[in-house]
């Protein structure tokens, strides 16, 4: 009698430990909701005017030669302009023309790249599809 | 005798419990993982669609350098051939002011007024209908066609 007492309660011993341990790990070992965070915030848009283009005022060169001097001076006394001009040799005019050509094709690019870094980093179109939302 | 029986009552009324609780768990776990697993699918489109707008990222900017180069170029071109009207076949811009002088004055004078429009340009002024449409010589503004003409091939 004593003998199958014994047994019983190693067997159920056996039973029921490894069954509560089963439970305890599957209990710690439960799956985690994925959290996934997501906030963007578009920076605003810094919306600077653009420059007002350039209206150039309308300049006329005289070329004065030893032989015409004369005559050029006479006709600016005549229109009531002042007998005195600035003096470019014809070297100095060369350069004149190829500075201002530098400082134009600074300006287009300076210009250009403006605008591309607008379109690269505020399009248009983007804006739209925004508004369309 | 009792004990006993009562001892394997409580450990069959547990083990029931137990097993229904795990079950519980289980369909709690699974309804998770689905909505993980939708998750990881939206994480992933998401991710597709990054990697596509960075592709496009990556072929603007392509563009963008592609395009300043080329407008770069153009500009030396222009200035090289400014440089070249000046000094064509050893030509003595110097002297031929001398000889022709009212022609060269006028020429000058056109020159001025069109480089002035160059700048103009240069500084975000539109181009006009005859700008654009320019596409012969003697329609061009010989400053900056490059500009100045968009439809103009030098030929």
């Amino acid at each position: 009698m004593y003998h199958t007492k014994d047994k019983t309660y190693r067997l159920a011993w056996i039973i029921a430990v490894p069954l509560m341990l089963c439970l305890l790990l599957s209990g710690c070992a439960g799956v985690k909701t994925l959290e996934i965070f997501k906030k963007e915030v578009p920076r605003e848009k810094l919306n600077l005017e653009k420059p007002t283009p350039l209206q150039m005022e309308e300049i006329y060169w005289h070329i004065i030669t030893s032989e015409n001097a004369e005559e050029v001076f006479k006709k600016l006394e005549e229109s009531g302009i002042d007998p005195v001009l600035w003096g470019l040799t014809d070297k100095d005019f060369e350069l004149l023309a190829k500075n201002f050509a530098r400082i134009r094709n600074q300006l287009k690019i300076t210009n250009d790249l403006l605008d591309k870094y607008k379109e690269y980093y505020e399009p248009e179109k983007k804006k739209d599809v925004k508004d369309g939302e | 005798m009792f004990g006993i029986r009562l001892f394997f009552i409580g450990l069959i009324a547990t083990a029931i419990a137990g097993g229904g609780f795990y079950v519980f768990k289980l369909q709690k776990d699974n309804a998770i993982l689905k909505a993980n697993a939708i998750k990881m699918e939206s994480a992933i489109s998401e991710q597709k669609e990054l990697i596509e707008n960075q592709k496009k990222d990556f072929q603007a900017i392509l563009t963008a350098n592609n395009e300043m180069n080329e407008l770069v170029n153009n500009l030396k071109k222009d200035l090289a051939d400014l440089d070249k009207r000046f000094n064509k076949k050893n030509r003595d811009f110097g002297k031929l002011a001398i000889e022709k002088t009212k022609a060269i004055e006028r020429i000058m004078n056109k020159g001025g007024d069109n480089a002035a429009r160059c700048i103009e340009i240069a500084s975000g002024s539109p181009l006009t209908e005859k700008e654009i449409n320019a596409t012969k010589k003697s329609e061009i503004n010989p400053e900056c066609p490059s500009i100045a003409n968009p439809n103009y091939v030098p030929y």
